[in-house]
């Protein structure tokens, strides 16, 4: 391989162990270490901590989480942590991966964080169509209370955290936050208007944080380690690790866990293997369906960090990398992401609402053959009208069109004018 | 005060061609009316005039006569009593009560539409406000009557002049009903279609 | 000035109180800020996005309704790229929207046709099909729901959760294919169901009372009080004064009854129409025989009848649904004047005079208690609110004049008062409302004014006085409010 950059393995220290699920595996390695590390300093110091280290969240954002912490007023009174684990960025299965691996990592997590910020209750909502991991997630709780971890006075150390888990109905909204929040109160599913953050006022309204299952699950390692440790790994704005799980006609597809600012070829090319045989790399989406592609010539020399990503005017995101292979047609692919969201669209505020359906209903016409070339512009002018103009980020939908308009035109122009013979090969 | 001394402009000489000028154009006119009256009291020339009414007379489809009132396919009327061409008259000869119609997709019809025809000033300012192009101003002239007939024109009236349709368009179009999915499901398709809060 | 903040808008400055959004700010300033989802009267839902607004060093436009102004704030509504959004905004709403306006109730006063006046004006980009959504569905005993004309912006659904808290209300499946509707079978009954018409922006819901009935261009409004209850609701009357006849009753925003009214308030125009009112001046003519006359013939007889008797043995029964200045003219001159003491009070039998619903209406169903009780304390009559119906019938007097109450609606027992009252020697009754068998076996009857047809006011149960200051002209010929009869009368009796 020669690769320079060395891999920590922070999420996926169990990987290859034999019942790695287990509460007496992760002990033998550890695990639990740091929860009673960190019960015994005091709840600021553990944000500080988490604020030094540059943890930033992994659900998509990329917020910086101890600065989330630190919204939470520091008052007496219920107070909730949630576990986003409604994992439906499409292309995304890092969480799951988690939890097949160590669900005691988030719950450890979970009861560190849960301290920092003085919550006594927390949930983990979970994405239904998890089956084997909802029941993974369910016998570790159980076990963490018969070892005393979760319930009153953890570790005779006195504090007391609970800790549920909820079934999601599979709703990708649900992943927002504040439709989390919504969802978790038995309401229908949609975001909340914000301000008030949830940090706040949010579930029940009472001071809600709300992290990424990756996230929560790197505290732990992070407290045991110190921040410093956390920091040596990754770039200097963006440290630490990350799963990505690479999907594709690869040879070797799935969840790796490298260093941010890894190179996003390397990851393709050795990682997972490279491409299949007789297939050519046409895009790439780097950060899960909500981020805009990017051409072969946009990532040769991509580092897989916060910065660059951004840089190049597209996201990290879920750290959902798709391979979109040559022969893919870019229409169709439009025409399932718009579908996606239009299905997605929790119908609340208008330009989501309405824009989401007339895009799909515009992209109809390029099947019937009704579209003209001004439907591009069109298209291209209602997306730069929904982009940040709704409660929720799900309106940005409108970004990945935006990508593939600016990107492909050409191909949708030629799409249009070539009629009948059209192919309608889509590979994802 | 300022006094303007104004001068008496000298004779102008061509006043009095002017004025020869005037008598010889009324005699020119005199001689052309002349001309053609005996032209076609001799025969010799076809008359325009007509012997009305014991000549029958038309006007051009566009004429804004009689108004009447468009129909579906079905017979019944296009108007929607949407009061537009109330609004729009300036005469306020329209009258109109709207009902609820047995047909949903229709949902809103004239009960009565009547309008008070020695009112109208036929300015046809409801044929441009309808939008549905239900009610139009037809070639009828002839509105001669007593005092003791019936002045105000009732929907049926208005709608159902068979001596119109000769040669005038009164139906128009297809059923134009709203294409609601809702009416044209069966009442087992309508309950899905209206969720009722199962989740 | 710590509890004030001063920002700019649209280049001047503004002040007000901390906690204040832009969007309040703006209303208050007259500032037009296009808006759908936004209500006075309900909590912020900012889900119509049309209220965007630019704020100088943020990247993004806000929404007007969510944000706080803050001091030294700059905040601009009438530039280009404001003005872009609120043009994508409205076709954003219009993209599904049928665009049934002239079958549509709400057309003439929708806000979707006139923000389109005011911030539109432009050719539609929509050339697909429209999602095609339940329309005329019977979802309530007072109205109809149109799915398609709504525009989702959840008021109706606050006002269910938040004013009647009956929760009657939600938005079903999600995205383009999202409809307001109610719960399994269940229908809305509750008494406040017209606000919803009057909240949705749209013509999504329709009253079913107003129906097809007049298009709203045509309405002249003004502004009253309800006589349902000592509530004593602000609202305008709507009527057409050259056809004599009115058409519905909305509420007005004041501080005694915020934005809302009770739809058996909004019922009181039934019976201020012209088949529902008392039209004639009926009385025994020489030959003894009951016939209809005019007004002098009807005023000298009760003159005369007045004369005649004894003044011990003429008796007022007052009801409650007079105003005020009535009050105090039929008091000072039978009281004062002419020394009657026999005043009764009129009400209905069986009432609950503290019941309350929680929102507006009341259990004294009077709209005047109050200021009968000040009147008659004024003029040394006892003030204590009772009903005395049937001490007058018991009192012996040989004239009875009698006060009606206005409508049935709020005095059900009406018919059989006065059936008992027309068993009296003489009875006088004033009213306004007609009851046909009934009215005619009573001697003598003077068509009173309807409620929005004086000047005058009513004192409500907090002793707020509402001004009836904007009459329409009397949908009766000949109508008379009780001053002037006071006036009349005393003309002729000299």
């Amino acid at each position: 391989m020669g690769d320079t950059i060395t891999k920590v393995k922070i999420l996926t220290q169990y990987e290859g162990m034999s019942n790695s699920r287990s509460l007496s595996t992760y002990k033998e390695h550890g695990g639990y270490e740091a929860l009673a590390v960190a019960l015994k300093k005091s709840p600021d110091e553990i944000v500080s901590i988490v604020k030094d280290s540059g943890l930033r969240g992994r659900g998509g954002a990329g917020f910086p989480t101890g600065l989330k912490w630190s919204f939470v007023p520091k008052t007496e009174g219920k107070k909730y942590l949630l576990c986003n684990n409604d994992e439906g960025e499409p292309g995304t299965f890092k969480d799951r991966y988690i939890l097949e691996l160590s669900p005691h990592m988030l719950i450890e997590g979970m009861i560190i964080s849960a301290f920092a910020v003085g919550a006594q209750k927390g949930y983990v909502y979970t994405r239904c169509e998890f089956f084997d991991e909802i029941k993974w997630l369910d016998d570790a709780i159980k076990e963490a209370y018969e070892a005393g971890y979760l319930g009153k006075n953890i570790l005779g150390l006195g504090f007391d955290f609970d800790l549920d888990q909820y079934q999601g109905a599979g709703a990708y909204i649900c992943g927002e936050e504040t439709g989390l929040i919504s969802s978790l109160e038995g309401k229908k599913g949609q975001p909340k208007l914000k301000p008030p953050f949830p940090a706040v006022s949010g579930y029940l309204g009472c001071p809600t944080v709300v992290n990424n299952t990756e996230t929560l699950s790197a505290v732990p390692w992070i407290v045991k380690n110190g921040s410093d440790a956390y920091r040596a790994i990754g770039t200097e704005k963006s440290p630490g690790t990350k799963l990505f799980s690479i999907s594709g006609p690869l040879k070797n597809p799935g969840v790796f866990e490298v260093p941010l600012g890894y190179p996003m070829m390397k990851l393709v090319e050795e990682d997972a293997g490279g491409l299949l045989e007789g297939e050519e790399l046409k895009a790439i989406i780097p950060g899960g369906l909500s981020a805009p592609v990017l051409l072969p010539e946009d990532v040769k020399d991509l580092t897989l960090d916060y910065e660059a990503i951004a840089a190049s005017k597209s996201m990290l995101g879920s750290g959902a990398i798709t391979i979109i292979p040559k022969r893919q047609c870019m229409v169709e692919l439009l025409k399932l992401i718009m579908d996606f969201y239009h299905h997605e669209s929790c119908g609340q505020c208008t330009p989501c609402r309405e824009g989401t359906g007339w895009i799909t209903n515009i992209l109809e016409g390029f099947f019937d053959k009704s579209a003209t070339v001004d439907d591009i512009d069109q298209i291209y002018a209602i997306c730069q009208q929904m982009a940040g103009r709704t409660i929720c980020a799900l309106s940005d939908a409108a970004m990945p069109t935006v990508g593939i308009i600016n990107k492909f035109r050409d191909e949708l122009v030629s799409y249009i004018e070539r009629g009948t013979e059209r192919e309608r090969f889509s590979y994802i | 005060m300022a006094v303007i001394k104004v001068e008496k402009p000298p004779f102008d000489k061509n006043i009095l061609f002017a004025a020869m000028n005037t008598f010889l154009q009324i005699f020119r006119g005199l001689w052309m009316t002349n001309k053609i009256m005996f032209k076609q009291l001799l025969k010799i020339e076809k008359t325009d005039t007509l012997e009305w009414p014991e000549q029958p007379a038309t006007y051009g489809p566009r004429f804004k006569g009689r108004h009447f009132l468009t129909r579906r396919e079905d017979g019944q009327v296009r108007c929607t009593a949407c009061f537009l061409c109330a609004t729009a008259c300036p005469a306020e000869c329209i009258y109109i009560e709207a009902g609820e119609h047995e047909d949903s997709r229709i949902e809103k019809y004239p009960v009565r539409f009547e309008i008070d025809i020695l009112r109208c000033v036929f300015c046809g300012f409801c044929e441009e406000a309808c939008p549905l192009d239900a009610i139009r101003l037809g070639p009828e002239f002839v509105m001669t009557g007593t005092a003791e007939d019936k002045w105000v024109y009732t929907k049926e009236f208005l709608a159902d002049r068979p001596e119109l349709s000769g040669g005038i368009q009164t139906m128009r179009g297809s059923n134009d009903k709203h294409p609601s999915i809702y009416h044209q499901a069966s009442a087992d398709e309508r309950k899905s279609l209206v969720r009722h809060g199962h989740h | 000035m710590s509890d004030s903040v001063t920002f700019k808008l649209d280049g001047r400055d503004v002040a007000v109180p901390k906690g204040w959004t832009v969007m309040q700010a703006a209303r208050r300033e007259n500032v037009h800020i296009p808006h759908f989802c936004y209500h006075d009267g309900l909590s912020v839902a900012g889900v119509c996005r049309f209220c965007m607004v630019k704020v100088e060093g943020r990247p993004k436009m806000e929404i007007a309704c969510n944000l706080l102004a803050t001091e030294g704030m700059v905040v601009e509504t009438t530039s280009d790229d404001v003005k872009q959004a609120h043009k994508w905004g409205l076709e954003f709403h219009l993209v599904n929207h049928p665009l049934d306006c002239p079958i549509c109730d709400q057309a003439g006063e929708c806000e979707l046709q006139n923000s389109y006046m005011k911030v539109g004006k432009y050719k539609s980009e929509m050339h697909r099909p429209k999602v095609l959504k339940p329309k005329n569905l019977d979802v309530g005993s007072q109205l109809i729901l149109d799915t398609e004309r709504c525009i989702l912006c959840s008021r109706c659904v606050r006002f269910e959760e938040e004013v009647t808290k009956t929760n009657g209300l939600g938005i079903f499946d999600r995205g383009d294919r999202a409809i307001i509707g109610t719960y399994a079978e269940e229908k809305i009954e509750h008494n406040y169901q017209e606000n919803l018409v009057d909240i949705c922006p749209v013509g999504a819901f329709t009253s079913k009372e107003f129906r097809f009935k007049q298009r709203v261009w045509f309405l002249e409004e003004k502004d009253s009080i309800c006589n349902g209850c000592s509530t004593g609701c602000h609202i305008s009357m709507h009527g057409k004064s050259n056809e004599l006849r009115y058409y519905r009753v909305k509420p007005k925003h004041s501080a005694v009854n915020g934005h809302w009214m009770c739809d058996e308030g909004r019922h009181s125009y039934r019976y201020l129409n012209p088949e529902e009112r008392l039209s004639r001046w009926w009385y025994k003519d020489n030959m003894n025989e009951r016939i209809a006359g005019g007004k002098d013939e009807g005023l000298s007889i009760l003159a005369r009848k007045l004369k005649d008797t004894n003044i011990d043995e003429i008796a007022l029964l007052v009801s409650a649904h007079q105003t005020n200045e009535e009050y105090e003219a039929l008091l000072a001159y039978f009281v004062k004047e002419l020394g009657i003491s026999k005043v009764y009070q009129w009400r209905q039998d069986h009432e609950d005079i503290n019941a309350f619903d929680g929102i507006l209406l009341r259990g004294d169903r009077n709209p005047n208690t109050l200021g009968l009780q000040n009147a008659l304390t004024k003029f040394g009559l006892k003030a204590e609110v009772k009903n005395e119906f049937e001490k007058c019938l018991l009192s012996g007097a040989k004239v009875v004049i009698a006060l009606c109450p206005e409508s049935p609606q709020s005095f059900p027992e009406l018919k059989e008062h006065l059936a008992k009252l027309s068993e009296m020697p003489f009875v006088s009754a004033w009213s306004a409302h007609y009851l046909p068998e009934e009215i005619e076996t009573i001697s003598h009857t003077v068509p009173l004014k309807g409620f929005v047809e004086k000047r005058g006011s009513f004192t409500n149960h907090e002793g707020n006085i509402g001004e009836l200051s904007d009459p329409f002209p009397a949908v009766i010929h000949g109508a008379v409010d009780v001053c002037e009869m006071i006036e009349s009368l005393r003309e002729l009796m000299g």
